[in-house]
């Protein structure tokens, strides 16, 4: 009877450090998701994503607010997803500024290019 | 009772027919990404500059057809496929990036060398256009000597030109002085020198020695002003006949040009005139009249030698 009564604690004890295991990795990793896709938009915003990728960013934001609307509503699974999206939709809109940005800086350069090679033909006349 | 047994195995059938029927899961937004993976793979810029979000993307498209393959939901495969297109789209805009920075590198080295050259330009050209100013200022240099001897040539002149005004102011005064001194008249016709009949002998047509005193004085003046000439008018009264008063007129007047011959004055400076008892200056009644009208008047010509004919 005592071991009986020993073996199902301990079968109780596992049953609830499973049950805590699953609530923590429940929760956890959507926190942690959510923080991550924060700093991605927060960082494609940093890069000017908001003048040249518009529709990325309104889009990772939109879907970082669904995200914390999730959180707030403990529905973790969605809350990971959408923030999955808002991450992928941050880096995008972050590559299309640095693209952008590089190639305004390329097309600058030829512009100065252009000129100076119109200055050179003229003075050599 | 068959019923019963029946139903199952047509389900059962009918299950198996689905489950074999049934391709694996696919999206339009799936088929979308593949496209878009494809496009991207075919873009050499990617191979070359974005290699690494390429494996990425390619994973998420493994993992988004992996689903369509076990027949997952729907909404799982398109979240995948979403992920998938998203990272395709980024390993495009990476590749483009880094190729435009790439092209920054490569303009960067090109102006660069264009603006070298630009400079070595501009120092040729401040060059060419310093040596045109050094010859531009050498030539103005030679200009300015020219012009500076210019001006003192012309200062040299003006000098030159007053010295010989005051000379000439000089020659005058004394001019002016010898022919006071002959009691010279100023006329129309010129200088008038009057030798009175008292510088003669009576009825002679010698000059006594104060009348040569009086030719010297005119020798003098001639000397000073070798360009005029004289002309020598002789005058009677109306004594005797009027054919011996010419004669002596004419004597009288050729006496003075004898003295100023002897004198050293050029015989082509000396005209002489015998006017006989014409033009007389005083009546002929009284001895003293008479007097002055013998005589013989000396004409000083001009600087230029011209005399006014009477």
């Amino acid at each position: 009877m005592t071991r009986n009564t020993s073996r199902c604690l301990a079968a109780l004890w596992g049953a609830a450090l499973v049950f805590t295991l699953g609530c923590s990795s429940m929760k956890t990793p959507a926190t942690a998701d959510v923080a991550v896709s924060k700093e991605a938009v927060d960082n494609a915003a940093g890069a000017g994503a908001v003048q040249y990728a518009p529709v990325e960013m309104n889009s990772a934001r939109e879907k970082l607010a669904l995200a914390n609307k999730a959180m707030a509503s403990k529905d973790y699974k969605l809350a990971v997803d959408l923030s999955g999206q808002a991450q992928a939709d941050a880096k995008l809109a972050q590559s299309k500024a640095n693209s952008a940005k590089a190639q305004a800086a390329a097309d600058a350069l030829q512009d100065d290019i252009r000129v100076m090679r119109q200055e050179l033909d003229r003075a050599s006349k | 009772m068959n019923k019963i047994l029946l139903t199952p195995v047509i389900l059962a059938i009918a299950t198996l027919f689905g489950a074999c029927s049934t391709t694996p899961t696919t999206t339009s937004l799936l088929e979308q990404t593949r496209i878009d993976y494809r496009a991207a793979q075919s873009n050499p810029g990617v191979a070359s500059y974005a290699p690494l979000e390429m494996k990425q993307a390619g994973e998420a498209l493994e993992q988004a057809n992996a689903a369509a393959n076990q027949h997952d939901s729907t909404e799982k495969v398109d979240k995948l496929a979403y992920l998938a297109k998203q990272k395709i789209a980024q390993t495009q805009e990476v590749a483009k990036q880094k190729s435009a920075e790439a092209q920054v590198a490569s303009s960067a080295k090109v102006r660069d060398q264009m603006r070298l050259d630009q400079r070595t330009n501009e120092a040729d050209q401040a060059k060419s256009s310093a040596e045109q100013s050094k010859l531009a200022a050498q030539a103005a240099q030679v200009d300015a000597s020219a012009a500076k001897r210019q001006a003192q040539e012309a200062q040299d002149q003006a000098a030159e030109a007053q010295r010989r005004t005051q000379e000439a102011q000089a020659h005058a005064a004394q001019l002016e002085t010898q022919l006071a001194d002959l009691a010279a008249k100023q006329t129309p016709r010129g200088v008038v020198i009057t030798l009175g009949d008292v510088l003669f002998g009576t009825d002679l047509a010698r000059l006594n020695s104060q009348g040569m005193r009086s030719a010297q004085k005119l020798a003098n003046v001639l000397q000073g002003n070798p360009r005029r000439t004289v002309l020598v008018e002789g005058f009677t009264d109306s004594t005797g006949s009027s054919a011996h008063n010419q004669e002596l007129s004419e004597r009288r007047a050729g006496a003075v040009q004898t003295a100023l011959l002897e004198l050293g004055v050029s015989r082509e400076r000396i005209a002489v005139h015998g006017y006989g008892e014409s033009y007389p200056v005083a009546a002929n009644d009284t001895a003293q009249a008479r007097q002055l009208n013998r005589r013989v008047e000396i004409v000083l010509s001009d600087e230029g030698g011209r005399i006014a004919p009477r």
